[in-house]
């Protein structure tokens, strides 16, 4: 097994077998259950209609996923330095590279981990057969580089700042504002700011691809654009994360 | 375990480090720093807190860019020096932490799978049998003291059978038998496997115990280097005594001609007495002018008082 | 478009003999009160669509109407379920007003509402003025709101909150191992 993938299995390890890491997992499907209950229970929400309900819970299960991973990054480096861990790490024969690497294998899996969690939800929002292949399919192309594009901000935070509270508190202010779109919907369209806003988040172009593909019954091959602004912010987020865990001495 | 043996060269300075420079910023955290440890050897790195010892250990493993000096790992410059060398390094750092998820053996199967080995259970349980943790080795480390923690650190470092070995107060949290038993498993690793160790600490009679050779720094600069015996004998003075005091000594009552104070350690202060007067005329003097002595030893020559005198009275 | 107003007219008029669109209720003072669909409702509306009502109040009297007020009702007549309808919920044009209405003038108002429920309605709207002189109704509107099928609770409730159930017994073998640690 390579240096990368003992750091993937250890940090997927620490969430799916520890228990902090099934308390987690507890929450994110604790909110789901909320969300479900409340669409359900209220007459404003109940009026949605099944497109409306998956699109909701597409973005809701990648808001859940982006604040995992951040929790996840923003441990990953300052984390382990604050529990005198990363020393070892960083004098094991193993590059930075590969620690990276092992790092985001981990904040991957707990991703696998959020959407498998969030399928019960789709289907009980209504998606079944190719909806929910559809939907699953969405959640991979365009939430997982959101979502990993927010661990690798918080990794590469935790790197250059000292302490995990200070790399949490910045990746959350970054991602709520990003994830904002999530509660301001169409409205924030409305002003060129707004506008100008929305080309740039990464977090809009998932919202978008998944209102064109799950309401507006788009095909997922025309989610090219949608796709290409997630990944090139997962690219930079990566280069941003690898140049602060390179730059890690002690 | 397999190891790295038929790929080392043998040097026998395992690591070297001259008039080493480092700057964090605008900080210099290091402003020249000498030190040199050989094979076998236990070198204690000492020096007041702030000094500059950690930072010159993450330097002696390329871990942070000098600014001037040179620095020779296993023979090599750190900085370039990669994997390969890394791999004969083990590190015990303070604090000393894991993934807390993990038992013991896991945690100590995973850091061998980071050095390229994949040891049986049989040499897992070898290798935590070493450190006293046989009995616990399917324990979460989660619920493991600190003493054990430590043992089990010592393992991990110890993990890949490495030249060279960084250790960063081994003993913290230990009780005496630990303690006794981590000095011994030191002491074997250094005669028995030729393993260099380099030993910060600040338990000044661990540094008696184990280590050949000190370095003190302070203020980033080495203030001394050299075997253990040659510095206290350099530095042996006829007139360095210990006092314990009941109190501090009485305000206004003005400085003793005779006595002059070198430093504090706890109720212990050591001072010099003036070489042209008996020493019972300068413990009159201090009954005269109120100090409350209650215990006189003669102190010269000792560790602490080599500690004291080079670091100015700072507190270890 | 034509048609489709027609279609909606004949849909919401009930019976279906009734009264031509716009025509008044009888009133009792100068006032009457014309209602119809608002050009555009869905013939078959469902449970989330809106729906509007267009309405028109005329003073057929010699003298003003001063201070008229006009506003909107909605009950339920499902059998058994007979009720008048709190309007929060559906609506947020619940009333109009206007200080004076003058001899033969009329006053048109838009009463646009999101179906919140399924069910059989009746919608009416009436008119007033300051001092209580003047009062009239219109016809009463029937329409009756489908169901449309969206989240399914017997969907939801398990999912909801058996996942959670589960996973929160997934901790209890690491308790009890904890526990019998010394």
């Amino acid at each position: 097994m390579t240096p990368a993938a003992l750091v993937a299995r250890i940090e997927a390890r620490e969430l799916l077998a520890s228990p902090r890491g099934r308390l987690w997992l507890l929450l994110l499907s604790a909110a789901l259950s909320a969300f479900a209950l409340l669409l359900v229970s209220s007459t404003e929400l109940g009026l949605l209609d099944r497109a409306q309900v998956l699109y909701a819970q597409l973005g809701l299960v990648t808001a859940l996923g982006a604040l995992l991973a951040v929790v996840q990054g923003a441990d990953a480096v300052a984390g382990e330095r604050e529990r005198g861990s990363l020393l070892p790490l960083l004098v094991a024969p193993v590059s930075r590279g590969a620690i990276l690497r092992g790092k985001l294998g981990g904040q991957a899996a707990a991703w696998g981990a959020t959407a498998l969690l969030a399928l019960p939800y789709l289907w009980a929002g209504g998606a079944s057969g190719a909806g929910l292949l559809r939907a699953g399919a969405l959640l991979l192309l365009l939430g997982t580089p959101v979502v990993l594009t927010f661990g690798l901000l918080a990794t590469g935070l935790g790197a250059r700042l000292r302490t995990v509270r200070a790399a949490l508190l910045a990746a959350l202010v970054v991602l709520l504002l990003s994830a904002s779109p999530l509660l301001l919907g169409p409205g924030l369209r409305q002003t060129a700011a707004g506008r100008a806003f929305d080309l740039v988040n990464p977090f809009s172009h998932a919202l978008n691809g998944f209102d064109e593909v799950v309401v507006d019954s788009a095909p997922l091959a025309a989610q090219v654009v949608h796709l290409g602004v997630v990944v090139a912010w997962f690219a930079l987020a990566l280069r941003y994360a690898l140049a602060g865990v390179r730059k890690v001495a002690r | 375990m397999t190891s790295h043996d038929a790929s080392r060269d043998v040097p026998q300075v395992l690591l070297d480090v001259h008039h080493l420079a480092l700057r964090i910023g605008e900080a210099e955290i290091l402003r020249d720093v000498s030190l040199s440890l050989r094979r076998g050897e236990v070198l204690g790195l000492l020096g007041p807190n702030g000094a500059g010892k950690t930072t010159t250990i993450a330097a002696a493993l390329g871990l942070l860019p000098r600014h001037a000096g040179t620095v020779r790992l296993l023979g090599r410059d750190p900085a370039g020096a990669g994997a390969a060398v890394r791999a004969r390094v083990g590190v015990l750092p303070d604090p000393n932490g894991f993934h807390d998820g993990l038992t013991a053996e896991e945690s100590l199967a995973f850091f061998a799978g980071l050095y390229g080995l994949a040891p049986g259970a049989a040499e897992l349980g070898r290798r935590l049998a070493q450190v006293g943790l046989e009995r616990v080795r399917a324990e979460p480390v989660s619920t493991f003291s600190r003493g054990m923690r430590q043992r089990l650190g010592l393992a991990r470092a110890m993990v890949a059978d490495p030249e060279l070995l960084v250790l960063d107060e081994p003993t913290a949290g230990l009780d005496p038998g630990g303690r006794r038993e981590m000095h011994d498993l030191l002491l074997a690793l250094a005669a028995d496997r030729s393993t260099g160790i380099l030993l910060c600490t600040h338990q000044l009679d661990e540094v008696e115990r184990l280590c050949g050779r000190v370095a003190v720094i302070v203020e980033g600069r080495t203030a001394a280097e050299g075997g253990l015996s040659e510095l206290l004998a350099a530095r042996a003075s006829p007139h360095r005594y210990r006092l314990r005091l009941a109190g501090p000594p009485p305000d206004g009552a003005g400085s003793p001609r005779h006595v002059r104070v070198a430093g504090r350690v706890g109720d212990w202060t050591a001072v010099d007495v003036d070489p042209a007067v008996p020493p019972e005329a300068a413990w009159r003097e201090l009954l005269f002018l109120g100090w409350p002595v209650v215990e006189i030893e003669r102190g010269g020559g000792g560790l602490e008082e080599l500690y004291l005198d080079l670091t100015a009275g700072g507190a270890p | 478009m034509v048609h489709l107003f027609l279609a909606a007219c004949l849909a919401f008029a009930a019976p279906p003999t009734a009264a031509a669109p716009l025509a008044p209720a009888p009133a009792a003072g100068p006032l009457s009160v014309a209602l119809v669909p608002a050009p555009g409702a869905p013939v078959r509306p469902r449970m989330g669509d809106r729906l509007s009502f267009h309405s028109v109040i005329r003073n057929g009297g010699e003298a003003p109407v001063e201070g008229l007020v006009a506003w909107v009702s909605l009950v339920r007549v499902d059998r058994g379920q007979e009720a008048p309808v709190d309007l929060e919920d559906w609506s947020a044009q619940k009333a109009v007003t206007l200080p004076s209405l003058g001899p033969g003038q009329s006053l048109e108002a838009d009463w646009p509402m999101r179906l919140i429920q399924a069910g059989d309605y009746r919608v009416v709207v009436s008119a007033a003025s300051r001092d209580g002189s003047a009062l009239a109704a219109s016809p009463l509107r029937p329409f009756t709101v489908a169901r449309r099928p969206v989240v399914e609770s017997r969907r939801v409730v398990p999912v909801a909150l058996g996942l959670p159930g589960l996973l929160a017994a997934s901790f209890l073998p690491w308790r009890r191992l904890r526990r019998r640690r010394p």
